[in-house]
Order: structure tokens, then C-alpha cells, then sequence
């Protein structure tokens, strides 16, 4: 078993690392010993949170178990819950929601947050400052953006209404961001592109400043454009930077809550229903705990999977 | 190909000037290797050339008109780089590639195939095409850097310390190869390294940097023979040259100016003796292989000459040494002639 060799090493690190006067006072117990002494409530503290849990929600998603109805009689169903899932189509309105979502927030923060990080890698007088004030959005508590932006999107005295009816030049309060059902859906993706862009923006440009200025040198030398040195050096080289990024908020997006529920609670009507909003509510409001831990589980297994898929490729782009 | 002409060339880093009034013509078909010890401003030089770095003052003209604010993508120059700068995300074979399918080119992809392979061929990495240009032994990224350049056809190619990490085998064979294809095409080419066989064998003219400026400019043999001062002096040779104090040789018949005797093996005639007339002992015999060095105490100077296989001479002896035709210096390290 490879297991034993990890705390084994560890051990040895250890030993050598410490001073004579700590290894006189741990003397009596051994190397091996002293390394699982180190690592057992690590281990306990990450059973107690996260794999437990993992396995009682598996368990109970082959029943009919409700939180509100302790006392009740818990069934096993079988595959119940899964086919019942499965076949709901409300859960699959949800699931394209979220697709949706997820696939215009990415869309919309590579391309921003890329030409953003572009940009500011020219290294213009100030590029420090402007980098700065790009990254606020970030480090903003989403409750404190949700409520700011429902207070922008207000359609009678809403900055955002205002801004557009300036550009546009049709009435401020003719449309409403959150009200409306083909809008509210949009509402949510501008709200996400502007938190999260600087992330993506900050990511990208950690991996154009990996970009040694001599490739460039030598591609400048070797008569390549600026268009072809975007093309074939700089995007190749950022690429495996960029797939993090889409990674990152891709993983983040598909279980995105907060957000959604501040700003539209899923509505109006379901129009904003992502996953995540379907399963607060048949877990806390229609209290079908069974139902819902078989949902998180499907959720969990689809996102596992889409991630691994995803690294086996951003693995692929990475060592070429 | 082109001829390169520099004019009064000024480049400075803040504090450190790195070049300082160079001036240097680079004839058509020429082979200028540049020689000076590291932080001369060799480098610097060739990015001048090449457009990488503005100079502070002077011009660059190449083939007749001048590119001093020329970008380098338009002054079609070739570029082997110091440390290589492949570029890493693509093969060898896409690297070699990568400056023939520049639209300005408009190559066919057949031609582009074939001159890559035949490139390829002559540095001997045509088995390591399809591999990444990051998996490659330091000596392997060499050759694909100098083959990216041979690939081209530029109006000059510039060369720093192109076979720096090569074998001694195949460094020769490059050499050669090197010098071939300037001969067959006529190329022009500005070449650094700190290597004197190299700069001796390939160059038609060399250049001897020290501290930005261009010291002494001329035929492999006048630089050896006829050295400015000490310091170009020192650069050449094997074993380098010995500078006495004049002093040492008191029955000389030297300029007035001269305080400092060079002496290279040719340059010393040196006999068994023993009493009085000796000036020297042997102290070692430095045993290179295919030669000697003697290694010889005068006045606790360390005199170091390659030995007449046929002297006989070892450690212990004392001998006489005679000065024949030896180059002089004055206090500041310049040349006097006789
Ligand atoms: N980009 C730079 N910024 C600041 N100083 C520089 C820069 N490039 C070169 N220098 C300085 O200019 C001087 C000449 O450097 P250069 O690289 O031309 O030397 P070199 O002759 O090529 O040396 P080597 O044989 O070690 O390659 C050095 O003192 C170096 O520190
Ligand atoms: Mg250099």
C-alpha cells in the first residue's frame, strides 16, 4: 500500500526536522506514531464533515425520509426518488436554466475578463491603480451586491434603467430587469459577470505574465504580426490559465445560490429556477428530504463528472 | 544578404553603459565574430542590430537604407538567442516552421516541409522533429534555435554563442558546417562567442569588446599578431600570453615608452643553463594531451609557454629565456612599436 509510505516519509521529515530537546520529550513513541498523532483529527475533522455527510445523504436518498416529520416512519423506496427526478420536468426546466446560466455567465466573464487581463498586461502608466479598481466588484459580500443591484435595477429610480434608457433612448420605467420574465434571467448574468469578471480577469492575467517576453522577441524577430503572435503564442500559451478560470467559475455558477436567491428568489414564476433554488425549496419548504438528497446527489455526480471530463482536457492542453 | 553598417552606437541601462560608441561595418558576406568577457555588451550589440533595443545615439543601416527605428519584424534579420527562446507550446518541426509561415512569405506548404527537414538534417535533430521543444536536452534546443535561424534567409544573421552547450565532437562539426553554408550562401553573419578556436577559424574579421566599446577591429591573424594594447593581446592565444616587467630582460633593446614585455611561445627562445646566465626554473609540466605547457619561474612571475617536444626539458631545470620580436606596452597597457 502506497497509504503507508506518505505518513512513513512524513515521519522521517519530521524526526529530522526536530530539535533535540522535543525529540527527547516525545521519546517512547515512534516515528510512525508521531506522524498519525499529527494527522488523525485532520482525518477525524474531514470524516466528521465532509464524508459522513456524503454517505447519509446517499443513504437517505433511497427513502422517503422528511426533516419535519422526525418521528415518522422511514421507508426505503428503492430508485424511487431517482426515476421520479428524472422524469419531472419541472427539475428539467431547472437544470436548462442553469445551463443557460452557467453557459452565458462563462461566455461573458472569459471574453471581459480576458480582454480586461489583455489590457492591463500592456503595463500603461497606472495599469496598478486600474487593476486595483477592477478587483472590487470581487471582494464585495454577495448580499451587499445582490441588494445594491436590486436597488440599481429598481425601474422608477434605478441607476441601470436609467443608464440604458440614456443609450437606448426607450422609457427607464418601460421594462423591468427583475420583473420581467425574459429579462429577470439576464438581470442575474450581468449581476455575476460584473462580481466575477476581475476573478477571471486576474486569473488570465496570471497566465499572460507567465508569457516570457522573449517568445515574443523571437516571434517579433521571426517577422510574426501582433495578430499572429495573439494567435499562435499568446492565446496557446494563456490557454491552460483560461480553462482554470472557466473551470473555476463553471464549478461555482452550476451550484450558484446566494445571488439568485437575493436577487429574484427564482421568479417571477420559475422563469430563474436554477437548480440549486429547486432544491432549497424541496428540501426546506416542501420538506422532502429524500427527494432532495437523491436531486443533490444527481447534481453532485453531474458536476463531478463535467469537471473531470474537463481536466482530463485542460491536463491534455497543459502538457503539450 | 546585406551589408550591416553601424554608426556611433550609444545604448546605455540606467547607470551602466553597456555600449559606448560603436561603430563597425559588417560587409557583405562577412563573418564578424565578437569576443569579450561576459558583461562586454556583446549581447546588447546584437539586439541593436536586431531592433530589440533603441539606441541612445548612432544609426543602423542594413543593405543601404537605414533601420535604426525599423521594428524587428521588418528589418529581416535572423536571431539565434542566448537562451535558445523556442517557443515552448509548439514541436520542434513547428518551431523550425514558425518563421517560414509569415504571411510576408507566402510559402507553400510543401517548400515550407522541405526546407524544414533539410535544416533539420544539417543540425541533426530531424529525429526529434514531432517532439515538444520543451523536452529536449540543452544541446538538442541549441540546434533547433540555429536551425529556426537557418531556415531563414535574413539580411544578416545574428549568432550569440550559438554551440555554447554542444559537445566538443559536434561543436567541430558545426564549426564547419557553420562556416560551409556562409561560404555557400554568402551569408552575413555577426557571431559571439567566448570560445578562440571558434572565432579564429570562422570569423573573416574579429571584433574584441571591453566594457561597451569596440576595441579592436581585424583579420584573426592581426588580432593575434598585432594586438592595440594588452588587453586584446590577452585575448587570444593558447596558453595566453605572459606580460613581464620590462625590467626582466635588461640587455633589451626596447622603445623608450615601454614598460611591459609581452611574450607568446613564439615570441621566447628558451635554452638549458645553468650557472650564472640562467634567468628561469622549470617549476611543471603541464601534460595536455597533445602538447605541453611549461610552466617557468622568472622573478616569481609565472611565465607559461608550450614546450619543443624535443627540449627535454622537466622540472627542476633552470633555463635561459631570449626574448625574439616580442610585443611591447607602455604604462597604460598600450601597444609601442618598435
Ligand atoms: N535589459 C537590461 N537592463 C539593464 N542592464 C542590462 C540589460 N541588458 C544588459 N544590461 C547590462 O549591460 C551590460 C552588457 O550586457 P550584455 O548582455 O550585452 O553582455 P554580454 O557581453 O552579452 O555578456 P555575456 O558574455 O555574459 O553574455 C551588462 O553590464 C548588463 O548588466
Ligand atoms: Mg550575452
Amino acid at each position: 500500500m502506497t497509504g503507508n509510505h506518505i505518513p512513513d516519509a512524513l515521519a522521517n521529515r519530521l524526526a529530522t526536522a526536530t530539535p533535540p530537546k522535543l525529540a527527547a520529550r516525545v521519546r517512547g513513541l515512534s516515528d510512525k506514531a508521531i506522524a498519525w498523532l499529527f494527522i488523525t483529527p485532520t482525518m477525524i475533522l474531514l470524516l466528521a464533515i465532509n464524508i459522513f455527510p456524503l454517505i447519509w445523504t446517499i443513504r437517505l436518498s433511497f427513502t422517503d425520509f422528511r426533516a419535519n416529520r422526525t418521528n415518522a416512519v422511514v421507508k426505503g423506496i428503492g430508485l424511487d426518488n431517482y426515476t421520479s427526478i428524472l422524469t419531472d420536468p419541472d427539475i428539467w426546466a431547472a437544470m436548462q436554466s442553469t445551463a443557460h446560466f452557467v453557459f452565458w455567465t462563462i461566455t461573458m466573464q472569459t471574453l471581459i475578463g480576458f480582454t480586461l487581463a489583455y489590457l492591463l498586461d500592456r503595463k500603461f502608466r497606472g495599469h496598478g491603480f486600474w487593476t486595483t479598481i477592477i478587483l472590487i466588484p470581487m471582494m464585495l459580500s454577495p448580499a451587499v451586491v445582490g441588494n445594491f443591484w436590486r436597488f440599481l435595477y429598481q425601474p422608477q429610480i434605478g441607476l441601470f434603467n436609467y443608464i440604458i434608457s440614456f443609450f437606448t433612448g426607450v422609457d427607464p420605467s418601460s421594462f423591468e430587469m427583475i420583473g420581467s420574465v425574459t429579462l429577470a434571467p439576464w438581470s442575474i448574468i450581468i449581476v455575476d459577470t460584473w462580481m466575477w469578471t476581475p476573478y477571471v480577469m486576474l486569473i488570465c492575467l496570471a497566465g499572460l505574465r507567465s508569457i516570457p517576453d522573449y517568445i515574443y522577441e523571437a516571434a517579433e524577430v521571426d517577422r510574426a504580426s501582433t495578430w499572429r503572435q495573439f494567435w499562435s503564442i499568446t492565446i496557446p500559451m494563456a490557454l491552460p490559465f483560461i480553462m482554470l478560470a472557466v473551470l473555476f467559475r463553471g464549478i461555482e455558477n452550476f451550484k450558484m445560490f446566494d445571488m439568485v436567491n437575493l436577487l429574484t428568489s427564482g421568479g417571477p414564476g420559475s422563469t430563474t429556477e436554477v437548480a440549486s433554488i429547486t432544491l432549497k425549496r424541496e428540501a426546506f419548504e416542501k420538506w422532502r428530504t429524500g427527494f432532495s438528497s437523491a436531486f443533490a446527489i444527481i447534481l453532485f455526480v453531474t458536476v463531478f463528472g463535467l469537471a473531470n471530463i474537463y481536466v482530463k482536457a485542460l491536463n491534455q492542453v497543459k502538457s503539450r | 544578404m546585406a551589408e550591416v553598417i553601424l554608426s556611433g552606437l550609444h545604448k546605455a541601462f540606467g547607470q551602466t553603459k553597456a555600449i559606448q560608441d560603436v561603430s563597425l561595418t559588417i560587409g557583405d558576406g562577412e563573418f564578424i565574430v565578437l569576443l569579450g568577457p561576459t558583461g562586454a555588451g556583446k549581447t546588447t550589440l546584437l539586439r541593436l542590430v536586431a531592433g530589440l533595443e533603441q539606441p541612445d545615439a548612432g544609426t543602423v543601416a542594413i543593405g543601404g537604407w537605414d533601420a535604426t527605428t525599423t521594428p524587428p519584424s521588418d528589418r529581416d534579420v535572423a536571431f539565434v538567442f542566448q537562451q535558445y527562446s523556442l517557443y515552448p507550446h509548439l514541436t520542434v518541426y513547428e518551431n523550425l516552421a514558425f518563421p517560414l509561415r509569415s504571411p510576408i512569405r507566402a510559402m507553400k506548404e510543401a517548400d515550407i516541409d522541405a526546407k524544414v527537414r533539410e535544416i533539420a538534417a544539417l543540425v541533426r535533430i530531424d529525429d526529434k522533429l514531432n517532439n515538444q521543444a520543451t523536452r529536449l536536452s540543452g544541446g538538442q534546443m541549441q540546434r533547433v534555435a540555429i536551425a529556426r535561424a537557418l531556415v531563414r534567409s535574413p539580411s544578416i544573421y545574428l549568432m550569440d554563442e550559438p554551440l555554447s552547450s554542444l559537445d566538443a565532437k559536434l561543436r567541430g562539426d558545426l564549426r564547419v558546417e557553420l562556416k560551409r553554408i556562409q561560404t555557400v550562401l554568402g551569408a552575413t553573419i555577426l557571431y559571439v562567442t567566448h570560445d578562440q578556436i571558434e572565432a579564429m577559424t570562422l570569423a573573416t574579421r574579429i571584433g574584441v569588446m571591453d566594457r561597451g566599446q569596440l576595441v579592436q577591429v581585424g583579420t584573426p591573424r592581426e588580432i593575434y599578431t598585432d594586438p592595440v594594447n594588452m588587453y586584446v593581446a590577452s585575448r587570444l592565444g593558447m596558453p595566453a600570453i605572459n606580460f613581464l616587467p620590462l625590467s626582466v630582460f635588461p640587455g633589451l633593446s626596447a622603445p623608450s615608452a615601454a614598460k611591459t614585455i609581452g611574450l607568446r611561445t613564439e615570441h621566447l627562445k628558451i635554452a638549458r643553463s645553468d650557472s650564472a646566465s640562467a634567468m628561469g626554473k622549470v617549476t611543471w609540466v603541464e601534460h595536455l594531451g597533445d602538447q605541453d605547457y611549461l610552466h617557468i619561474d622568472v622573478q616569481n612571475h609565472d611565465v607559461v609557454t608550450l614546450s619543443d617536444p624535443d627540449s627535454g626539458l622537466k622540472t627542476g631545470d633552470m633555463v635561459r629565456l631570449t626574448p625574439a620580436l616580442p610585443l611591447y606596452f607602455d604604462g597604460a597597457g598600450n601597444r609601442v612599436r618598435a
